[in-house]
């Protein structure tokens, strides 16, 4: 693209391929054209892509075309290539006032200059990705494709609130892609990894290392369609008919190579890991016990689920053996996330009170545990930083095929909420209003990236989304009639400390405008289902970077209103505002307070929400943190728990040890990595956005217990 | 006069086993130059007084979640109010940890044989010989305390550990060895690393800890001893 080619005089031969009519000037211009491919200057071309991409009419386009062939001619342009043409022609349209027709006829690139920059530079939008020619491969197409769903996919009114900040469109760039998928080993335990167009089709696995390998081709395959998290329901239950044969030691081997797989997946789409989860039961959950087990080649082995629990038991025990140790340098791993299921059967379960210790001290050790409550008669898959979706009525006739159970959040659209209670300036009636009508906005975009999804499913086994599009078991893999629709916010606290006066931790009433303002949200969302027929529902949006982009915008949009309100430092540009209805990430308040009082919003959040406990270098005792873990489920109505403690890991001697330090406490080398959670996952900080990296010096790490005096 | 100078509602790591609150008392008759509690030793004032009725008050709120309280410090055996404070707590119905450096024996006695005490951790310093022990304390201490202290406890049938911070400054492998063999077999002996960060002795911020592998080898080493760590 956008060779840049010295004019010249057009040669004899040329003069044979390119005369057209008598219309050709004397002067022929080589154009590199967008197929990289050198052809004769033709000024018809200019007509012929008019005509083709905008709806003028043939006069102005013929108009144009001599008057750009007039600026060539008149010398004053000596090199010229096609993007220097389109631009060209594009400012002609704009002179004329066509400007619906410059925005068809407009061209979508970058920059030679950022380039340069993003080839050298690492991207710190997301942490996940690093700085690798692959990344930059990801960074570039992104950008083009964020460029053209603005331009094309939405509507001009959603585009600009996105732009100016008053709400984001997550993962633009994969504008092409649904968000994130949720499924179960079954399906492929079941059919084999049959994809479509790919190079050989594998039977159902007969062994579990080769259910393992499948799995691993399957999610990195899922990862190139989907945008975010590819999370995996139950797996150490459906695992469980495989192990069977298996001794202890071979157990313990297969775990470590499900978690190394997982985790070194970095050399995937665009340079990134694999944003993986996997879900762990202790017990067999109910749905599942009563469901003919699928076993090695495809078979059902004629029992239920409800006999695979000791197998189950020990692959879960496995996995958790293998976080407590960590990579070779004794690292956390980043992926897959284990989230283990806390249910009431839980506590009903034999061994749980080990189980829970023994997860409890990875959770102290590595804090890779994500702790899940569900409580009563829900059942949940999550995945992502924070996201679930509640299994219901269909959901439990599907677990009878549990191949079938595979659920995607289709977009995520985030509102800033700050923004809002800075131009409702005090007015409740206002404050709502704009609320609501962002939350329309976000329906909107919804709605038109459901259409060019629709557009893209349509074209079957081959369209760009032929996988998503297999029906191996008469269903298309992505049932979009099935999709969720997330709407998340950022920065409720800061909404609340503007319009109220208060921070939502400082007082009861504080606390109770902001559970107003999520239950407003959640209501609105119930309408528009009924309105729309999709399934709206709000999340806790993870806000690696919307957070910080946020805080940004409302500097440069309020000035001297914002800058008193977001969190960090404004000069060091360490701004962000607080993550979706969390509190105040450096309030002095302890953990029981935290989880009881955040968790009063988890109920209105249905995609799921997640209560963080830094712990910074402390180690806590194992068994005070279960005896947390079982209050938490039974006292309060918090959706999901994760303690993170800090590391740092040397460059130079390749060793870790806890907590965050500027030198290696081994070799005192300074060229040192912390490592801790970033909003759902772990990595190192030295990817982190400036934003993020002001949260993380914020951080309450239940200390703090002496005050000075003033 | 002694005063309440911190606290942390809800400690994962201070009682084994329990979330716990924990109180901090100003004043010590140590000067461990490890000490990171410092302030609450050299310049209490520095540190903002609680009011022991409104921690009740705050702790009475985490009923259901604490299984106990916590008294640290500084040294709490030097305060006279000390049994009053647990007798209240004690009325409030939490079970109280408390934390000394055993250089009182006779108000542990007391406090045992009163029954005001459901755990307790003490910290030795150094192996029981004078020159170490003054070192590692700051301070000239009587060994018959520490000593008296610890049969105390060995035979109070409450539940206790043995706390040891070691800095490789001041301990040697043969100190460890020689302590953990002098607790016997049927004591707690839990290591802590020294961590360089705000230290008594300012000229032990550039000292380290051991590395971690050498750290976790003596904690094998004490429970192949046969002692719980």
């Amino acid at each position: 693209m956008g060779v840049i080619m010295q004019l010249q005089q057009k040669g004899k031969k040329d003069r044979e391929v390119s005369t057209v009519k008598g219309e050709t000037t004397d002067l022929a211009l080589f154009v590199r054209t967008s197929e990289e491919d050198i052809t004769g200057w033709n000024r018809h071309r200019i007509v012929e892509a008019l005509l083709r991409e905008t709806y003028i009419d043939p006069k102005t386009a013929e108009k144009i075309s001599i008057e750009v062939e007039n600026i060539i001619l008149s010398g004053a342009v000596k090199t010229v290539t096609g993007p220097l043409i389109r631009e060209m022609v594009n400012a002609k349209l704009l002179e004329k006032g066509l400007e619906r027709a410059r925005r068809m006829h407009t061209r979508l690139g970058v920059p030679l200059y950022d380039v340069d920059q993003l080839l050298v530079h690492p991207n710190k939008e997301n942490a996940n990705v690093p700085h690798s020619p692959e990344a930059t491969n990801l960074t570039l197409s992104e950008g083009i494709k964020k460029e053209y769903a603005l331009l094309h996919v939405y509507s001009a009114d959603v585009g600009d609130a996105h732009l100016s900040g008053d709400l984001h469109l997550h993962d633009l760039g994969f504008i092409d892609r649904p968000y994130c998928t949720g499924q179960s080993l079954e399906y492929i335990k079941k059919f084999g990894l049959n994809l479509p167009h790919s190079l050989s089709m594998a039977a159902p696995a007969k062994h579990p290392e080769v259910l393992l390998a499948h799995m691993v081709k399957f999610a990195a395959a899922l990862q190139s369609h989907f945008a975010g998290a590819i999370g995996w329901d139950a797996v150490n239950l459906f695992f469980a008919p495989y192990l069977e044969d298996l001794g202890d030691r071979q157990v313990r081997q297969l775990a470590q190579m499900l978690i190394f797989e997982f985790s070194q997946q970095a050399v995937a789409r665009g340079g990134q890991a694999i944003f993986s989860d996997i879900n762990i039961y202790w017990e067999v959950p109910k749905h599942f016990e009563n469901v003919p087990a699928i076993g090695p080649g495809g078979n059902y082995t004629g029992k239920t689920y409800r006999d695979y629990e000791d197998q189950a038991q020990r692959f879960a025990w496995a996995l958790f053996d293998v976080y407590k140790e960590g990579d070779a340098s004794g690292r956390p791993f980043f992926f897959p996330k284990p989230l283990v299921h806390i249910t009431e059967k839980f506590f009903k379960t034999e061994g749980h009170m080990d189980f829970l210790h023994h997860i409890c001290d990875v959770a102290a050790d590595k804090g890779n545990t994500y702790f899940v409550f569900d409580r009563g008669d829900t059942a949940k898959i999550s995945e992502c930083c924070r996201l679930s979706f509640k299994l219901e009525a269909s959901d439990f006739e599907d677990a009878k095929e549990p191949w079938r159970m595979r659920y995607s959040a289709l977009q995520n659209i985030t509102i800033n909420l700050p923004r809002l209670a800075y131009k409702a300036e005090g007015d409740d009636t206002k404050l709502f209003t704009l609320l609501a009508e962002k939350m329309m906005l976000a329906k909107k975009g919804h709605q038109q990236k459901k259409r060019f999804i629709e557009k893209l499913m349509s074209l079957g086994e081959n369209g760009p989304l032929s996988l998503l599009a297999m029906k191996c078991d008469g269903q298309e893999y992505l049932r979009l009639h099935r999709c969720t629709y997330l709407i998340g916010m950022v920065g409720l606290n800061e909404l609340v400390k503007v319009h109220f006066g208060q921070e939502i931790h400082a007082s009861d009433e504080a606390m109770k405008f902001g559970l107003k303002v999520i239950a407003h949200m959640n209501i609105i969302c119930k309408k528009l289902n009924e309105e729309t027929g999709m399934k709206f529902v709000l999340e806790q949006t993870p806000a690696e970077s919307t957070a910080y982009r946020f805080a940004k915008l409302d500097i440069a949009h309020f000035g001297e209103r914002a800058r008193k309100v977001v969190q960090g430092c404004v000069e060091k540009e360490n701004m962000y505002y607080t993550n979706s209805t969390l509190f105040n990430v450096g309030q002095t308040m302890n953990p029981i307070q935290r989880v009881e009082q955040e968790g009063l919003f988890h109920p209105l959040i249905e995609a799921g929400s997640l209560t963080h406990i830094w712990l910074g270098e402390a180690y806590p005792d194992r068994e005070a943190l279960a005896d947390f873990v079982i209050k938490t489920f039974k006292y309060t109505q918090n959706d999901q728990v994760a303690f993170s403690p800090e590391f740092t890991t040397c460059l130079d001697c390749g060793k870790t040890c806890r907590g965050l330090h500027s030198t290696c406490t081994y070799c005192d080398s300074e060229h040192v990595d912390g490592i801790t959670r970033i909003t759902g996952y772990f990595t190192k900080v030295s990817s982190w956005n400036k934003g993020k990296v002001g949260e993380l010096h914020d951080r309450y790490r239940n200390d703090n217990q002496f005050m000075k005096t003033a | 006069m002694v005063e309440i100078k911190g606290f942390l509602e809800t400690s994962f790591l201070d009682w084994r086993g329990r979330m716990c609150g924990v109180m901090f008392l100003s004043g010590c008759n140590l000067r461990c130059p490890f000490c990171h509690n410092h302030p609450l030793v050299q310049s209490p004032e520095s540190l903002d007084s609680l009011d022991f009725d409104a921690l009740r008050i705050k702790l009475a709120s985490l009923k259901k979640w604490l299984e106990g309280v916590c008294i640290s410090g500084g040294e709490p055996t030097l305060d006279p109010n000390l049994p009053a404070k647990i007798q209240q707590l004690k009325k409030d119905g939490w079970a109280i940890k408390l934390d000394t450096n055993g250089t009182r024996p006779r108000v542990l006695a007391q406090l045992l044989a009163d029954g005001l005490v459901d755990m307790i951790a003490m910290d030795v310093k150094a192996p029981l010989q004078q020159d170490k022990y003054d070192q590692c304390a700051g301070i000239h201490v009587n060994l018959d305390t520490i000593k008296s202290s610890i049969a105390i406890i060995k035979n109070s049938g409450v539940d206790h550990e043995f706390r040891m911070t070691v800095v490789p400054r001041f301990h040697s492998e043969v100190d460890i060895i020689n302590w953990a063999s002098f607790l016997g077999d049927d004591s707690h002996l839990t290591l802590q690393n020294f961590n360089p960060q705000s230290t008594m002795d300012p000229s032990l911020s550039t000292d380290k800890g051991f590395p971690p592998e050498i750290f976790s080898r003596y904690r094998e080493m004490i429970s192949r001893l046969g002692i719980w760590h």
